[in-house]
């Protein structure tokens, strides 16, 4: 975390800042922190219209090589609308089924023989090169990490990586490219195995260079409440990044934390506690 | 046949269970591509799933497809 980098962007609409912002930085979505200052606003009859605004927190030195050019923004209207910020009170921690941890991939051990593999990683495996030729990315690979085993007496997920050039349009932002196609490998996969499919995909360790990410984000942002003894507030995010945010501050006991807003808005706030 | 169609194809023919009526037609209308899903009738609700979800996902995974990267796309299920 020693050279950070932050910037901020205006424009039209906080996708289009986002993808601006990644562009003038050379990173793709993974490698920043999105925080939205201030969301788009049309005002009336074109008075009193500002635009979006957002900075990015680089957490990690641009990638050496090639970076790949960032993902044009996805081809939809971003019209979000702005109407009730209304926060929702507090949620339990586990607010999401799907929600999940993904451990670090270094940490993980990459399986090649499909013999070794359950049936759970194998069907998912081949569903994922299935869609991932039908996508235009028949160069994209496969691995397949068997789960860590902890004390935890769960069955652990096992984790797909997708890696290869130019994914970045996969992850999407936000990851939500990414989590559509989680969500559909696993649809097929659990229909055909009859039962739930327990495997989790990633692209290019995206979700667990977030999870780590999140974890430190999540201390400096409760070290910061606490210091000024104020409510931090972060970014909105998916369920399961929620999830790790609530999860890493349970232990603390000088902070607390709860998700406030609604659907994409949906962010955790960090209440210091005393 | 572009990939469009055959990745929508794929999806479909996995989640039903009639395959042999699914089918992908191409339409343009203007700048956009309508990929129209036709399904069986009871099969209707395993490809659009709970508020919709499965075709949400089918549509983002369109747009990241980079076939498409120009072209709208629209999904409309049939």
């Amino acid at each position: 975390m020693s050279a950070e980098h932050t910037i901020e962007i205006t424009g039209d609409s906080v996708d289009e800042a986002v993808a601006k912002g990644l562009a003038q930085l050379g990173v793709g979505p993974g490698d920043v922190i999105v925080e939205v200052l201030e969301e788009p606003s049309r005002g009336m009859f074109g008075l009193g219209a500002r635009p979006a605004r957002v900075r990015l927190k680089l957490f990690k030195p641009p990638a050496p090589p090639a970076a790949p050019p960032p993902p044009k923004p996805a081809a939809k209207p971003a019209s979000k609308p702005v109407d009730k910020p209304a926060a929702k009170a507090v949620d339990r921690h586990a607010d999401d089924k799907d929600a999940e941890d993904t451990p670090l991939l270094t940490e993980m051990v990459a399986v090649v023989d499909e013999s070794q593999m359950v049936d759970d990683a194998r069907a998912g495996r081949s569903i994922l090169m299935e869609l991932l030729g039908k996508m235009g990315l028949p160069e994209a690979v496969v691995t397949v990490y068997q789960p860590l085993d902890d004390d935890s007496g769960e069955d652990n997920p096992w984790l797909l990586d997708v890696s290869g050039p130019n994914l970045n349009a996969l992850i999407g932002r936000r990851g939500e490219t990414l989590a559509s196609l989680q969500y559909i490998t696993r649809l097929i996969a659990s229909r055909e195995l009859q039962h739930r499919a327990n495997i989790v995909v990633d692209v290019s360790g995206y979700k667990s260079r977030r999870s780590q990410m999140l974890r430190d984000l999540a201390n400096r942002m409760a070290n910061q409440a606490v210091q000024s003894n104020r409510v931090v507030t972060l970014e909105p995010m998916p369920p399961y990044e929620r999830r790790i945010i609530h999860l890493t501050l349970r232990s603390r006991d000088d902070v607390q934390t709860k998700s406030v807003g609604e659907g994409d808005s949906r962010k955790v706030t960090i209440v210091p506690k005393n | 046949m572009s990939a469009l169609e055959d990745l929508v194809e794929y999806i479909a023919k996995s989640l039903v269970d009639d395959p042999s009526q699914v089918h992908v037609k191409r339409r343009h209308q203007g700048g956009t591509v309508i990929l129209e899903l036709h399904v069986a009738p009871e099969d209707a609700g395993r490809v659009i799933g709970k508020s919709g979800r499965v075709a949400n996902a089918i549509r983002s995974l369109l747009r990241a497809t980079p076939s498409n990267r120009d072209d709208r796309v629209v999904l409309k299920i049939i």
